[in-house]
């Protein structure tokens, strides 16, 4: 009895130390970003790094007038977006489809091919998408962010799925639904916990997905992500209008996690279908 | 509504058999209970059905149609699960119409309906909630309402009321068969508890090893059992067996000891002279008599009182037996007593193939 208390205080000591040691692991780089980008240029790079400074804006300033920051992050948000969206449209029928079916092969399929590198896709995609004249378009952009996101969405929700007992299933069918009607009038909702936490996973992923962008757009369809890249010139970077794009570039995915919270944890907790 | 007839219906999981060409008639209007030890193929009959398993040898008539290429959607057929399999994002209300909405049903006809099932189910009260905040009894009610709005050509029961206490049970159970005489429609519900099926049943299907046993009213299946499998799984506590050859004054049983059978066994047993034989005596089949000729004396191991009667227990050679007899004798362990079967009654079977000979 008491050897049971005792060890519970001791896993409950140990679970705290481990959230603090992630949590600090997490926090510091970005904490280090996000101080960065208020301090002034020779600050930045100062080592050891100053906590104690002056903040400025001199860096959102720079960024503001260096570049159409507004018009990437529209790029941004357009593909983004419409990769998340495509990623669920093809990627929750296939999850419920290998589900169903059991047959999961196409659904690993994606996955390999979402593990490959990137690089391995470059070439390829560059010669395919100039083929088609589609180099610099959003289309190119959201088809191949697509790649990423369709697995993602496939690989969460699988379980989700799967987590349906069957004979609701089944008890849809023999009240007269047809397998399109299941997957929209129970699969779906059923999901929808997974279906938050896909799409932002989706979304996060897409939106810090740099190496497509680089190579597929151009200077009207570049990614926020891909034009901070701007900043890193050869010998001298601009470390501070750097880290303030990178502190905006961080902040949708962050004010979406946290509107969404509620579903997240609902979703990640499995506990949506139940009882 | 509709009769349900199959014909050679063999299923099969890989190269695993589970239904050995059946062979079933299912009359229109009546409440049918399948019945049978755990893994006998029941569900899967079920199944079939409903169109949720597919057919691999046979014929499948509901009313008119062979319907084993029709899918579960257009089967007309109303199932109520074990597990209620209710829809969880969905009111109780919703639950209900559900299958309308998906039939194209007009608004009003389908708040009708559902008023009306939730009157006669008297779940009218939870019409609003989601499942999840519902008991189990509930959960079942919803579960029939669900099918009953459907008005369905068949009803297909697995096992619904497996999750219920056994107060609820008994009171379920006593719905359902008057919901069926209601209604009118045709049901089949499978269980696997033997008071359940002699109790709602208007018809019994026996099934052992996806091969039925007997069909018949539950008085044909207690009284004259087909074969050794349905003596014992029909009645509880379960017919006693002894083995049994024949001698000129009764059935010499494993102990050497000779029993009197009357006429009409003794008559079925020398027709079968030198083949081994088993004789089947009810525990409610044997009489307490101490003056009869050829009456067993046993000596009494384990007494049971139940009230309205006492199980006594006793030994024939190895064999285990039971006998229900009067509560007023106030039998105690080791007392010794006099029991003779009851001729009209008692069975004799073929030990070898387990039919019945009488
Ligand atoms: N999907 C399946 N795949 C393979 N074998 C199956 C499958 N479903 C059932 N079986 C097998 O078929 C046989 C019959 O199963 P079934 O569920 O019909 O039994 P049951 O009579 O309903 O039993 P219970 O009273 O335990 O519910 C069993 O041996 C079972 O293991
Ligand atoms: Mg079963």
């Amino acid at each position: 009895m008491s050897h049971t208390v005792a060890s519970n205080r001791w896993t409950g000591a140990l679970n705290i130390f481990l959230l603090v040691l992630a949590g600090v692991v997490s926090l510091t780089p970005m904490a280090w970003m996000v101080l960065s980008s208020f301090k002034a240029s020779f600050e930045v790079t100062a080592y050891p790094p100053t906590v104690i400074f002056s903040p400025t804006l001199e860096n959102y300033a720079t960024l503001w007038e260096r570049t159409p920051f507004l018009h990437y992050a529209f790029n941004s948000m357009v593909v983004t977006v419409s990769s998340t969206a495509l990623g669920i449209i093809l990627g929750a029928p296939a999850a419920f489809v290998a589900s169903w079916t059991r047959v999961t092969w196409p659904a690993v399929l994606t996955l390999a091919a979402r593990m490959a590198p990137g690089t391995l896709f470059l070439l390829p995609w560059y010669i395919m998408f100039r083929q088609f004249d589609m180099i610099g378009s959003y289309w190119a952009l959201i088809l191949t962010h697509a790649v990423i996101t369709m697995p993602i969405v496939i690989w969460v929700l699988l379980p989700f799925f799967d987590n349906i007992p069957r004979s609701i299933y089944e008890a849809a069918q023999v009240d007269g639904c047809s397998p399109l009607r299941i997957f929209f009038r129970i699969g779906l909702p059923l999901v929808a916990g997974g279906l938050a936490v896909s799409s932002i996973l989706a979304f996060v992923f897409s939106w810090n997905f740099f190496l497509f962008a680089l190579v597929l757009s151009n200077s009207d369809t570049k990614t926020l992500i891909a034009a901070s890249f701007n900043f890193i010139g050869e010998g001298s970077t601009n470390w501070g209008a750097l880290m303030a794009a990178a502190t905006l570039i961080a902040l949708p995915p962050l004010v979406l996690a946290i509107v969404v919270q509620r579903w997240l944890i609902s979703g990640l907790t499995l506990g949506a279908v139940k009882g | 509504m509709a009769s349900i007839h199959t014909r050679g219906l063999v299923k099969k999981y890989g190269s695993l058999t589970v239904l050995h060409g059946l062979d079933l008639e299912i009359p229109d209007h009546e409440l049918v209970v399948l019945v049978g030890p755990s893994g006998c193929g029941k569900s899967t009959l079920l199944r079939v059905l409903a169109g949720l398993e597919a057919i691999d040898e046979g014929d499948l008539f509901i009313g008119e149609d062979r319907v084993n290429d029709i899918p579960a959607a257009k089967r007309d057929i109303a199932m109520v699960f074990q597990d209620y399999a209710l829809y969880p994002h969905m009111t109780v209300r919703q639950n209900m119409a559900f299958a309308l909405e998906m039939r194209g049903m007009a608004r009003g006809e389908i708040k009708e309906r559902v008023e009306k099932a939730a009157a006669l189910l008297a779940i009218e009260p939870y019409l609003d909630r989601r499942p999840k905040a519902l008991s189990g009894g509930q959960r079942q009610r919803v579960a029939m309402g669900r099918a009953i709005v459907r008005n369905p050509r068949v009803f297909l029961f697995d096992e619904p009321l497996s999750n219920l206490d056994a107060r609820l049970r008994t009171q379920v159970r006593a719905e359902i068969k008057t919901l069926s005489q209601q209604l009118r429609t045709t049901m089949v519900f499978v269980t696997h508890d033997q008071v359940e099926a002699m109790t709602m049943a208007d018809r019994i299907v026996v099934m052992k090893s996806g091969v039925i046993q007997q069909v018949g009213s539950p008085e044909d299946v207690y009284e004259t059992p087909a074969n050794l499998f349905v003596a014992g799984f029909i009645g509880s506590p379960s017919m006693n067996f002894f083995p049994a050859s024949v001698e000129n004054d009764g059935l010499k049983l494993a102990d050497g000891r000779t029993v009197a059978v009357g006429d009409r066994v003794q008559a079925a047993a020398t027709a079968h002279r030198g083949k081994p034989l088993i004789l089947g005596v009810r525990p409610e089949h044997f009489r307490v008599a101490p003056d009869a000729a050829g009456a067993l004396s046993v000596e009494i191991t384990l007494v049971e009182p139940l009230g309205s009667d006492t199980l006594i227990h006793f030994k024939v050679g190895d064999a285990e037996a039971i006998a229900r007899v009067e509560p007023d004798l106030r039998p105690k362990v080791g007392d010794v007593i006099a029991l003779a079967p009851s001729p009209e009654k008692a069975h004799l079977f073929e030990e070898k193939s387990g039919a019945l000979i009488c």
